[in-house]
């Protein structure tokens, strides 16, 4: 999928937001999406969440929030402490999350140690075969993950120039 | 009892300890800043049988409640680094699990649910994630452990996601230090994803000459990859100041080290902030070989901590502890 601003570069990053008690959702590039402000300020990592979160992403009015099932948190609430309620917390707000791990890791994709019984293909962490990923953007695009797939499709580019 | 600072190690001259931490939790459960205390206990309850497991039993676990634990034994955890300040601070409905050379400790209710540290002296980045690792697989099994494909471990900050882990190195650097290369290292340790910081005091010169260095990133770096680039790393260091500590001044050196191991012989007061400026000169004057008497500087630095004398000697001012850290320091060298 293409940026819907520029049209030109891939779209990696997925904005949801509430603007005037309008939703909008957006598919951005990178450059894109620094410019409508989701860049990261190159302080210390605890305000960075709470700042960047607070400010930029899904800022949801009362009444209409989604709360976590398991701990009840609005994504507000997470923004706010810069930390997540429960583990749920990060399925419920996943797309929340995804720009900020992003900045803060640089990566959105776990490798290493694995304990998930649905990655087979990832046991023992750097066993990752390049067919494993074909399938994984495959099924990420299909989901719509693109900030996931836009990772995966530049492993695999990087695998590929190890070949 | 036998702890991680009593031992000698590898490249102990400038490498003082090896910490690995791994941030773990329980499938639903709110992170402890939310918890119940109902939950909470059930939390508790849930990893004190999980340790029970056979698996255990090599290591000799202790599962401590910390409201059974005193003030002063709870501070002085964080003083020999077996815990943290955000869990010794207000532990009240903590609980902490060590082995009996507390090399092992576990903290239950810290940020999160589980923290599994490993403290070991010197640089032994392997071996102290080897058994961080062997532990973390026994709890994997038999607990449910959130985690996601994507996002590796699942940790309350998201700072923390991926591997949950924070492996660490602290240096004793009193020559790279006087020549100011502190910031520089910073700034080049920054760029690969590691960070710097004084153990002890603020300001740009850590108290005692210790820095620790860290990494930060966690996801998308496996465990293997983040130790491998600490060790290279702290080869670097361990080299650099090595070198310059063999080429200083033998008897200037001789001279500022013999008085200080002069001073903790003898002085009948002293202060934390002394015997931490003290000990550092004097295990230079050991690397040196200015000093070839058998002394441990690290094992009496932890020990004269406020709060490891008052575990001992009971509740004192400032004032008798520095006449109690005094007698202590000249016990062990005289
Ligand atoms: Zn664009
Ligand atoms: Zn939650």
């Amino acid at each position: 999928m293409l940026c819907e601003k520029c049209g030109k570069n891939m779209a990696t990053t997925h904005i949801h937001s509430v603007v005037n008690g309008v939703a909008r959702e957006m598919y951005l590039c990178d450059e894109c999406a620094a410019k409508e402000g989701i860049s990261m300020a190159d302080s210390g990592f605890s305000n960075m969440l709470a700042s960047m979160l607070g400010d930029t992403l899904s800022i949801k009015k009362q009444g209409e929030q989604t709360r976590c099932k398991c701990c009840g948190s609005t994504f507000s609430d997470i923004a706010e402490k810069g930390v997540a309620g429960c583990p749920e917390c990060y399925k419920e707000f996943y797309n929340e999350f995804l720009p900020y791990i992003k900045r803060v890791h640089g990566s959105v994709k776990h490798i290493g140690k694995n304990i998930g019984a649905s990655s087979a293909s990832q046991q023992e962490g750097n066993k990752v075969t390049i067919e494993s990923l074909r399938d994984e953007l495959a099924k990420l695009i299909s989901e719509e993950k693109f900030e996931l797939a836009a990772e995966v499709r530049d492993k695999i580019k990087e695998m590929e120039a190890q070949k | 009892m036998s702890c991680w600072y009593n031992n000698t190690a590898p490249d102990g001259d400038i490498a003082v300890s090896t910490r690995i931490r791994l941030a773990r939790n329980i499938n639903g459960f709110p992170f402890p800043a939310r918890i119940s205390d109902e939950q909470r206990q059930q939390v508790n309850l849930i990893i004190r049988k999980a340790i029970k497991n056979k698996d255990f039993a090599p290591y000799s676990l202790k599962y401590i409640d910390m409201k059974d634990v005193p003030q002063n034994e709870r501070l002085s955890m964080l003083e020999r680094h077996i815990a943290s300040r955000e869990f010794v601070s207000n532990s009240d409905n903590k609980a902490i699990i060590l082995s009996e050379d507390e090399t092992i400790s576990i903290m239950i209710g810290e940020e999160d649910h589980i923290r599994i540290q490993v403290i070991l002296p010197g640089l032994q980045l392997e071996k102290a994630y080897e058994i961080a690792d062997n532990i973390d697989n026994v709890l994997c099994s038999n607990l449910d452990i959130a985690f996601d494909d994507n996002l590796g471990f699942i940790t309350e900050c998201p700072t923390n996601l991926g591997t949950g882990l924070r492996a660490s190195v602290m240096f004793h650097l009193p020559v790279s230090e006087s020549y100011g290369d502190i910031l520089n290292l910073t700034k080049s340790v920054n760029k690969v994803g590691f960070t710097v910081r004084g153990m002890y005091g603020e300001g740009s010169n850590a108290a005692g000459s210790l820095y620790q260095i860290s990494n930060q990133i966690t996801l998308g770096v496996s465990e293997k990859n983040a130790i491998d680039n600490l060790r290279v790393i702290s080869e670097q260091i361990i080299n650099k100041e090595r070198k310059l500590q063999n080429n200083l001044n033998k008897i200037n050196t001789e001279d500022i080290c013999m008085r200080a191991l002069g001073t903790l012989k003898y002085a009948r007061k002293l202060s934390s902030t002394e015997l931490i400026e003290l000990i550092g000169r004097v295990k230079l004057g050991i690397n040196t070989g200015a000093i070839s008497e058998d002394i441990n500087p690290i094992k009496l630095l932890i020990e004269g901590q406020p709060y490891m004398l008052m575990k001992t000697y009971g509740n004192m001012t400032e004032d008798e502890r520095d006449i109690s850290r005094a007698e202590m320091v000249r016990n062990a060298l005289n």
